[in-house]
């Protein structure tokens, strides 16, 4: 399908849009065109990616800058998701315009996902391919080669030396396993291949770390010009993204581990003093110039790299008393020592880095500035120093990221030392944790550093909130609606029982039996009407725990047992997905199951159950967080010191961002239905908070809801989806076909026209009367003519 | 501000085996160790009690030798007994070794004076006996030379801890002050929909218009004063943030103001130079009238007399003409009074 928006061409790679869809592009293109940052919500299931896809390759190719896309996303399976429909789509415009377009497109994950050596791709965790990958490919390892000595070397990383280095692949859009592919048969390294194309793509696909998290981004995305195209798919928890990759847990065996990587380090060196002192001296020959030059050596595959530095500080020279290698290994020590002896206090402290700082100044006379030259120092060292078995170090270098971090912000910080895990535990596990409260400090390079960020999600209402505590001004803050030919999802808030005992998952009503009982009620008259698959969300593990136990004595498990299939998650990832296996199985043959989840949990994260696989969700109880974690009141404090966003605000907008996440997983697509029951009574007031394409489905007669009046309208709602429904149906309603796109332009242009005629009109009234008068005595005289020519 | 309070047992079983009287943790669980820094050797408080309560003695341990008094025993920061020591030397050479930053021309000479310093405490840390000796020895004779600016530095770096303790407390309260007015806006707000809610009933039971039209017209007055106060609450609250933060920065501006002030000299001409540009003012002129009668005669000079006022004044008077040319200044004089003239001429003619 082709057409036009304003005077962009646009190939969009199936025979129908959604209207949501057109006005999803339209409002794309304006953010594009004005040059700023946009916040978009489009209902799941409706075509978000190919539409954004879409629009941005058209705007690549017809505008002569060719801004680069850099395109973000969760998971690898929505990364490849991506990377598909890009395909697709490439391959739609190479059809419809005759001609290969100069394009390239690359999706960029872990080096797990995309190694090919034989013996590294074995190894099960991400970090310990990470550091073996290292010791292959650094660079004085080649270094080494050439000086004619024997260690072990990668020939897929070292076949892309012989390449081309701007042409390290040919054009086109890659997926992952097709890049794999490309790169067993050509023996190259996928990964580095990917890497170091970053700068000759048109179009990037990756994580959201490889941008947010300081201490990638510096490393993989600092090439990347200014006027790209930013966007962050499914970012309705980019703030806790942002947070986390700020954030740092140290532990009594992490320092452990760290004491013994400073002794390995003032091993190495004492060593490298006695054989080869040069280099040491060499390096420190560079520190005293400053860090830039260090800084150029750095390439790709140092270790790690400083936590958002600021730019003035890397142009300055590390300190003069952590320069020498034996200086800072002591300092290092100095400072491990001192966290170690801080663990050693039984009670909660919580204390700003500043406080922290004076404190750590007073007993070991470490001063701020070094500090914050720690993490830099380290790679440094360990690069001079040519470790190999890096993953050694990795506490250390933890320690040392923290250092830094501690060290150079102020503000948005907290340090929280929890001696015990629980209120009630009496063998200490101290756990201090460096929390960032603050989701603007990880993004704001971000949003300096380039033009256009699209922020956009399925579920990421109420809008004006992502921009309030990210820190950033939006050019369009757009929610659109989900156009149905049928209602195809009933959304229902059931508050009360059928005994009219109104049920609730807060603190002091949860455990009751009557609450529990209603529940249980709920859970077998669902399963009971319900085809096949059928979700609940719970708030928690916890009360996900003690209700089902309370279910089993009150013989409701058993009850349901007739119906469905019974599976629950778990925190562990193995079992989640065994059952997720067996669920899918058990839709499929009709059997049918009930999945028991947790509303923060991994199902409800980037798991879709369409069609068959979710006919139900039940979301029993709000998801609120756990108010009581020191970590999150802290977070609250900070939202409403500094951006005044009140504590309730917060945690009904988290507890529903989550729910409507929760809600979302079973509307796939238009042909999809499903019914969404909100079971808490506390829900009616929320109602606003949720999606609008969500609120506005809910009808003022299914708000208020007890048992058996839901599973009224429920059935009513299934017999109605029973019905046969035919594409046609569709047509100009929910999916337009080109004419009628091109009616809605019509009807556009024509809307615009009278709204700008009126206006005139609005002007030239009052003065401009009289004219008016001439014209029309004008225009019926013409008329007359006209009528006497065609009578004659 | 944070030592560890409950001594428990730890992982490493030596750090709970006193080395002295090899009494147990397990056995004795309020087993408490201390050191002392001359030697930095670990044992017991009962130990120390017991050998060193009747005054100085050895140190229990073979082959130290030191001389120690209970007096010097105090419980250790660190649980490694080298970082311990390495610190108190830290303190001991940050004490005299304090410059600061800004007391250097470049970076680089402040990086390179931080080096050095190091250097001196590897050396005193882990240097042979002679290295010690010789650091000792630079440690002294640098504080020797260097005692004013050491004490100059001491007092501006208490100085400046001390401001940062003040702006630091000034902050709390501040945010203290916040989060009282939060929360009494957020009482009165409560308050506010509570009296609303009781009114529209009162009504509802009082008067016989439309049951509805009061609901509705209650929840509209509710929501209306809600959304209000807190764009209301909105407005000003950012305001007063920031003239709070405002004040503490101007805090900061004006003690650092207050500082350069302080060094500089009044000057009661405000800035006039009276040094004389003709001719220098000797200590001392040949004069046979002076040399006469005042010179070496206290009763001449008791009064107060200066020779060196007289000398001035006499070079003053003798130079104070020179360089004017009074024809110059009456022509300059004249010339744009003859102008005036001439206008005011030109314009009588007009009349």
């Amino acid at each position: 399908m082709k057409f036009n928006i304003e005077d962009l061409p646009i190939l969009f790679p199936y025979p129908r849009i959604y209207p949501e869809q057109y006005a999803y592009m339209c409002d794309l293109k304006k953010t594009l065109d004005a040059g700023g940052h946009c916040v978009l919500e489009m209902p799941s299931g409706t075509g978000k990616t190919v539409s954004l896809l879409s629009l941005i390759v058209a705007y690549q190719q017809y505008y002569p800058e060719h801004r680069k896309l850099i395109y973000c996303s969760r998971t690898m399976s929505e990364i490849e998701k991506a990377l598909a429909e890009l395909k697709a789509l490439m391959k739609y415009r190479e059809e419809q315009l005759g001609y290969k377009e100069d394009f390239r497109g690359l999706g960029l994950t872990s080096r797990k996902n995309l190694c090919l050596h034989p013996l590294v791709k074995r190894e099960k965790s991400g970090a310990v391919v990470d550091a073996r990958c290292r010791s292959l490919t650094a660079g004085f390892v080649k270094e080494k080669k050439d000086r004619g000595e024997d260690v072990p070397v990668c020939i897929y990383h070292d076949n892309l030396d012989h390449l081309e280095p701007h042409n390290l692949i040919p054009n086109g859009v890659w997926t992952l396993d097709g890049i794999m592919r490309y790169g067993e048969e050509h023996k190259q390294c996928p990964y580095f291949t990917s890497r170091r194309m970053m700068s000759f793509c048109n179009v990037i696909i990756y994580s959201y770390h490889y941008l947010l998290d300081p201490k990638i981004a510096e490393r993989v995305s600092k090439e990347l010009s200014k006027d790209c195209i930013v966007v962050f798919d499914e970012a309705h928890n980019i703030d806790n993204v942002c947070i986390e990759s700020l954030s740092t847990d140290i532990t009594e065996d992490s320092l452990r581990k760290a004491t013994r990587g400073a002794q390995n380090l003032e091993s190495k060196i004492s060593e490298m003093k006695d054989n080869d002192s040069e280099k040491l001296m060499n390096e420190y020959a560079k520190l005293v110039e400053g860090l830039r030059d260090a800084d150029e050596a750095r390439q790709e595959d140092a270790f790690m790299s400083n936590p958002a530095l600021p730019d003035d500080l890397l142009n300055e020279a590390v300190p003069g008393n952590i320069r020498r290698a034996e200086h800072f290994v002591a300092f290092l020590k100095r400072f491990i020592e001192y966290l170690k002896t801080r663990m050693k206090v039984r009670q909660v402290i919580s204390e700003t880095p500043l406080s922290f700082l004076a404190h750590l100044k007073e007993y070991t006379f470490i001063e701020k500035k070094p500090l914050r030259f720690c993490a830099e120092r380290l790679t440094s060292l360990v690069r001079t120093l040519e470790l190999t078995n890096i993953e050694d170090y990795q506490p250390l270098q933890e320690v040392a990221t923290f250092a830094t971090l501690v060290a150079t912000y102020e503000k948005g910080f907290l340090l929280i030392l929890e001696p015990y895990e629980s209120d009630t535990a009496e063998v200490p596990n101290p756990v201090l944790h460096f929390t960032c409260l603050d989701a603007a400090i990880a993004i704001k390079p971000v949003f300096d550093r380039f033009s256009s960020v699209i922020i956009t999600s399925g579920t990421i209402s109420p809008l004006e909130m992502y921009p309030k505590m990210l820190g950033f001004e939006t050019v369009v803050q757009e929610s659109y609606s989900m156009t149905l030919a049928r209602r195809s999802f009933l959304p229902m808030i059931v508050t009360r029982g059928s005994d009219q005992v109104p049920v609730s998952s807060g603190f002091a009503v949860r455990n009751e039996p009557s609450v529990v009982r209603n529940y249980g009620n709920l859970l077998t008259e669902f399963s009971k009407l319900t085809p096949d698959g059928m979700v609940v969300f719970f708030p928690s593990y916890l009360y996900m725990e003690s209700i089902i136990s309370m279910w089993q004595g009150m013989g409701i498990l058993d009850e349901v047992w007739k119906y469905k299939l019974i599976l629950v998650e778990t925190p562990d990832a193995q079992e989640t997905s065994l059952a997720l296996e067996t669920y899918r199985t058990a839709c499929c043959n009709g059997r049918g199951a009930i999945l028991l989840c947790v509303a923060r949990g991994k199902v409800s994260e980037g798991i879709d159950f369409d069609h068959q696989y979710g006919r139900t969700v039940l979301c029993i109880g709000v998801p609120f967080q756990y108010t009581e974690s020191r970590i999150l009141k802290a977070r609250l404090e900070f939202l409403r010191e500094t951006y005044r966003i009140r504590e309730n605000d917060f945690l009904s907008f988290d507890a529903m961002r989550h729910a409507a996440q929760c809600l979302g997983r079973v509307l796939r697509g238009k042909d999809d239905y499903g019914i969404m029951v909100l079971a808490d009574k506390r829900f009616l007031k929320k109602r606003n908070q949720l999606p609008k394409w969500i609120n506005q489905a809910i009808l003022e007669s299914e708000v208020n809801l007890s048992t058996d009046m839901a599973v009224g309208s429920a059935k009513k709602f299934l017999r109605g989806m029973a019905q046969p429904f035919k594409n046609v149906d569709q047509e100009g309603i929910s999916t337009w076909s080109l004419a009628d796109l091109e009616k809605h332009k019509e009807k556009q242009d024509e809307e615009n026209i009278r709204a700008l005629q009126e206006a005139q009109r609005e002007a030239m009234e009052g003065g401009a009367i009289q004219r008016e008068v001439d014209m029309d005595e004008f225009d019926d005289d013409e008329a007359e003519a006209g009528m006497m020519e065609l009578d004659g | 501000m944070s030592r560890p309070s409950k001594p428990s047992l730890t992982d490493n079983p030596l750090d709970d085996i006193c080395p002295v009287c090899k009494s147990n943790r397990y056995l004795n669980p309020s087993l408490q160790f201390l050191i002392n820094p001359e030697c930095y050797h670990k044992m017991c408080s009962t130990c120390v009690d017991r050998i060193f309560t009747s005054g100085p003695t050895c140190c229990p341990v073979p082959r130290c030798g030191k001389t120690l008094r209970k007096r010097g025993f105090h419980q250790a920061f660190f649980g490694d007994l080298k970082i311990e020591e390495e610190c108190d030397i830290r303190k001991r050479v940050g004490d005299v070794f304090n410059r600061r930053q800004e007391d250097f021309e470049t970076l680089r000479h402040w990086n390179d004076y931080l080096q050095d310093v190091e250097d001196l405490v590897f050396d005193l840390v882990k240097g042979s006996a002679k290295t010690k000796r010789r650091a000792e020895e630079t440690l002294e004779e640098y504080r020797v030379k260097n005692l004013a600016v050491i004490e100059e530095n001491k007092k501006a770096g208490q100085e400046a801890a001390s401001l940062e303790r003040q702006r630091e407390k000034a902050e709390r309260e501040a945010a203290k002050q916040r989060r009282l007015a939060m929360a009494r806006e957020e009482e009165e707000e409560k308050m506010d929909v509570e009296k609303m809610k009781r009114s529209a009933l009162d009504r509802l039971a009082n008067s016989n218009e439309d049951a509805n039209a009061i609901a509705r017209q209650a929840q509209k007055g509710i929501l209306k004063k809600t959304s209000a106060r807190r764009t209301l609450t909105d407005a000003p609250t950012n305001e007063s943030t920031t003239s709070v933060r405002d004040s503490g920065l101007s805090i900061r501006g004006l003690k650092k103001k207050v500082a350069p002030v302080v060094e500089k000299e009044y000057d009661p001409f405000g800035g006039i130079d009276l040094t004389p540009t003709r001719y220098i003012l000797q200590d001392h002129y040949e004069n046979d009238y002076l040399a006469g009668f005042v010179k070496g005669q206290p009763t001449a000079m008791t009064g107060g007399y200066s020779l060196h006022e007289y000398y001035g004044r006499s070079m003053l008077e003798a130079f104070s003409g020179l360089g004017v040319f009074i024809e110059d200044e009456i022509a300059s004089r004249n010339q744009p009074a003859a102008m005036a003239t001439i206008k005011a001429e030109a314009r009588d003619d007009v009349f």
